[in-house]
């Protein structure tokens, strides 16, 4: 008797657990994530452009499949919003639409040419402060508006977002192509004592692609034309201009002002000096013919000396082989990975002249882009208030290339 | 009556007490000593280590903190102190609950929920609070590959973006900046105090002090390993991370293929801090219970009347964080060295037993 009496008598309390123990979950559940689709608007991208007014925000919200820019995959819809402040921007997109916007899936930020040339960090800081935003997310600059840019149509994607973000894609970085950097990248260097930065900086050119598939079924070439207008007769002058994104070039930034804009070729140099470039590829003259050299490994480096006076040795060490030619060539040759003596040369030569030019752009730049104050003040803070307004413009360059071919 | 054994008090000091302090601690300390967060962290830990090897030698007497009080100054008396030290308990549980609530809500929810979701914690307190303080052991002993599973989880995914270079040159915030880290942020060493209140609750074995000690300056190395990495991976705008070590896991490059595979880690600490967080509210009711209770549904009805006040604070606190913080750290600082440091110190001052036998 006793044994069911102790039971039954604690039967209270194990409801009273089991009641906290459900809400409790119930607490870290969040709904278990479920979005109303509804009635959130998801922004999967955001531009912004200032006006004379503020700011313009033009937000790519995700939509369900089925509408007009859509053939499959993700569609999307650009809602905009002015304001003084972005959080401005946002709360009229709220109140335009009913939807609540929801920056937690937004992958890139898209800032316009001209709000870049201002401190940037106006446009920025929203984003930063946000808790509810990722600051991993991906920052450009584009080339024109932010708007016409996230409002154009890819060639290549159902959304401007999505084709942008392919952009940054680890294997894109890799290539030394492309020069990715997220927000809190951007931001660490913004407030660092280098204050100097870069963000990728896209540009766009008109593809025809014929027919009528629009996204989600890969680019078309130029010339592809002729097969659209089998598929869609009469249909041409409603075809949206569809473009391709690029971004071979890089904006430099001081003190969060744009300040100049790298080449592709300086990117390269740069994703080298970085380290990054993995499989990426650049062309030699090889005996008055060219060739197309493929990066195996890249070490590269940027370090300061401060004696008398600054000392900068940025160096690349890389290790290569032969890709491709431009002529024909014998199977014996195609067998071959190994470069010639003087393809060694000339891009061991190419490299140097390369990272010298990228050096100069940064001093006119006033752009700190190895970070050079920032190490001179880990190592030094006395040395960093001797030097820190003068290392750019009065150091001296050492440049070190060396190009090893892979045997 | 049940006690807490040994080994489950070193658990505690190595690896649950370190996980309280990972919510707004190192934000704080970057806040005020920037790359040298490392230095008042270290000095804070000492300073607690030493305390509470101070409080474990009282706790080897195997007498309560009240019982010990009461054979000194008097039961009056005894049960004034006892109640100024639940008040001081629920002072030093305010912060962490607060920043508690604050960190599930922005980190589990995407906009900022009602305050009442963080409500059906102090159910759970309320239960656990319930219960006698020295059954806490077997929690602690589940408790520890958690906090140790969640830790290393988060440290590994997010040990490849730091740049510990971040943290140099040494010194360079100056001693105000140093000291006032080390100041400011005494509001989250109060564990020699919960030792006060475990003392007599546990079986005090030979040598327990010194063991105690190096297992909380264990945990303590581990807290300065993770100010490292989160400053490593924030560097300058470390002060703007507020939960930094739910954040600080999620730029792992696996991240975009596996996705948010870190949250695994960061639930599993948050898990823990459930218990932490309750821990003061739990000392402070059996504190209240030994002083003034004879029978044990006064245990329940104290428990609730605690945890009812405190879910009334954190009510109207709810968007006052910031102030609390301002208050509690900034202005009334030096209320946690009086109870955490000097407290400890005095209790080894009251009287023995008669037949009691010095350790």
């Amino acid at each position: 008797m006793k044994k069911p009496y102790k039971f039954f008598k604690t039967i209270p309390m194990k409801i009273y657990v089991l009641i906290a123990a459900v809400f409790t979950f119930v607490f870290f559940s969040n709904d278990f994530g479920l979005v109303d689709i509804q009635k959130t608007a998801i922004i999967i991208a955001a531009g912004v452009d200032r006006t004379e007014q503020g700011f313009h925000l033009t937000a790519q919200i995700g939509k369900p499949k089925g509408s007009e820019r859509s053939s499959c995959g993700t569609a999307s819809v650009d809602v905009e919003g002015d304001g003084e402040t972005i959080s401005e921007c946002i709360a009229e997109i709220y109140s335009k639409t009913g939807w609540v916007p929801k920056l937690i899936f937004c992958d890139t930020i898209l800032v316009g040419e001209e709000t870049a040339k201002d401190d940037i960090m106006g446009a920025l800081g929203y984003f930063l402060r946000t808790e509810y935003m990722p600051d991993s997310c991906s920052v450009a600059v584009c080339k024109g508006t932010a708007r016409d840019m996230l409002k154009s149509v890819s060639a290549i994607e159902d959304t401007t977002s999505a084709a942008l973000n392919k952009l940054f894609s680890n294997a894109a970085e890799k290539s030394g192509k492309v020069m990715k950097q997220s927000l809190k990248e951007f931001a660490i260097d913004y407030y660092g004592a280098s204050e100097s930065s870069f963000l990728p900086y896209i540009t766009s050119e008109s593809q025809d692609c014929g027919g009528e598939s629009g996204g989600g079924e890969g680019p078309s070439s130029s010339n592809g034309g002729a097969a659209g207008g089998q598929s869609s007769s009469g249909g041409e002058s409603e075809k949206p201009d569809k473009k391709i994104f690029k971004a071979e070039h890089t904006a430099l930034f001081s003190q969060g002002s744009m300040t100049a804009v790298l080449e592709p070729q300086q990117t390269f140099t740069f994703s080298l000096l970085k380290g990054k470039v993995e499989a990426g590829t650049f062309a030699v003259d090889d005996h008055g013919e060219p060739v197309n050299v493929s990066v195996l490994k890249d070490k590269g480096n940027a370090n300061l000396k401060v004696e008398n006076k600054p000392q900068v040795t940025l160096s690349v060490n890389l290790k290569v082989y032969l890709f491709d030619r431009g002529v024909s060539s014998p199977i014996e040759d195609v067998a071959r990975k190994e470069l010639s003596k003087e393809a060694i040369e000339k891009s061991t030569q190419l490299i140097s002249e390369q990272i010298t030019e990228l050096w100069n752009t940064c001093v006119e730049a006033n752009c700190d882009l190895f970070h050079l104050s920032r190490s001179l003040y880990r190592s030094s803070p006395k040395k960093y208030a001797e030097w820190k307004e003068l290392l750019l413009s009065t150091a001296d360059l050492k440049v070190e290339a060396k190009v090893e071919t892979m045997k | 009556m049940h006690k807490i054994s040994a080994r489950q008090i070193y658990f505690y000091l190595a690896a649950i007490a370190p996980v309280g302090k990972l919510m707004l601690m190192p934000t704080q300390l970057a806040f005020y000593a920037k790359n040298d967060l490392l230095l008042p962290a270290a000095m804070n830990y000492l300073l607690q280590a030493g305390a509470v090897f101070l409080a474990l030698l009282f706790a080897s007497k195997n007498r309560t903190f009240y019982d010990a009080l009461a054979g000194t100054i008097g039961k009056i008396a005894a049960k004034i102190i006892t109640c100024i030290l639940v008040l001081f308990f629920l002072y030093a549980g305010l912060l962490p609950l607060l920043a508690q609530k604050l960190y599930v809500q922005k980190t589990l929810y995407d906009t900022l929920p009602s305050a009442i979701t963080f409500f059906p914690f102090f159910l759970l307190s309320a239960y656990l609070c319930a219960k006698p303080l020295s059954s806490l052991g077997r929690v602690w002993d589940i408790l520890l590959p958690v906090s140790i599973v969640g830790y290393l989880g988060i440290i590994v995914l997010s040990i490849q973006n730091a740049d510990f270079g971040a943290l140099m040159p040494i010194g360079a915030s100056g001693a105000d900046g140093i000291f006032g880290g080390f100041a400011y942020s005494l509001n989250w060493f109060f564990d020699s105090a919960l030792i006060l209140a475990l003392a007599g609750r546990f079986e005090y074995k030979k040598g327990m002090a010194w063991k105690g000690m190096l297992s909380y300056l264990a945990g303590g190395a581990a807290i300065l390993f993770f100010l490292a990495v989160f400053y490593g991976v924030y560097s300058d705008i470390a002060l703007h991370q507020t939960f930094g070590f739910s954040e600080i896991s999620k730029y792992f490059s696996g991240i975009t293929v596996l996705g948010r595979i870190d949250y695994l880690f960061s639930f599993a600490l948050t898990f823990v801090i459930i218990f932490y967080g309750s821990l003061p509210l739990h000392a402070g009711v059996e504190c209240v219970y030994e002083a003034f209770g004879s029978k044990r549904y006064l245990r329940t009805l104290f428990s609730v009347i605690i945890n009812v006040g405190m879910l009334v604070g954190v009510y109207f606190l709810n968007f006052k964080l910031f102030v609390t913080l301002q208050v509690i750290t900034k202005m009334l600082f030096w209320i946690f060295p009086i109870f955490c440091v000097l407290l400890p110190a005095l209790c080894l001052l009251l009287k023995r037993r008669k037949n009691e036998k010095a350790v």
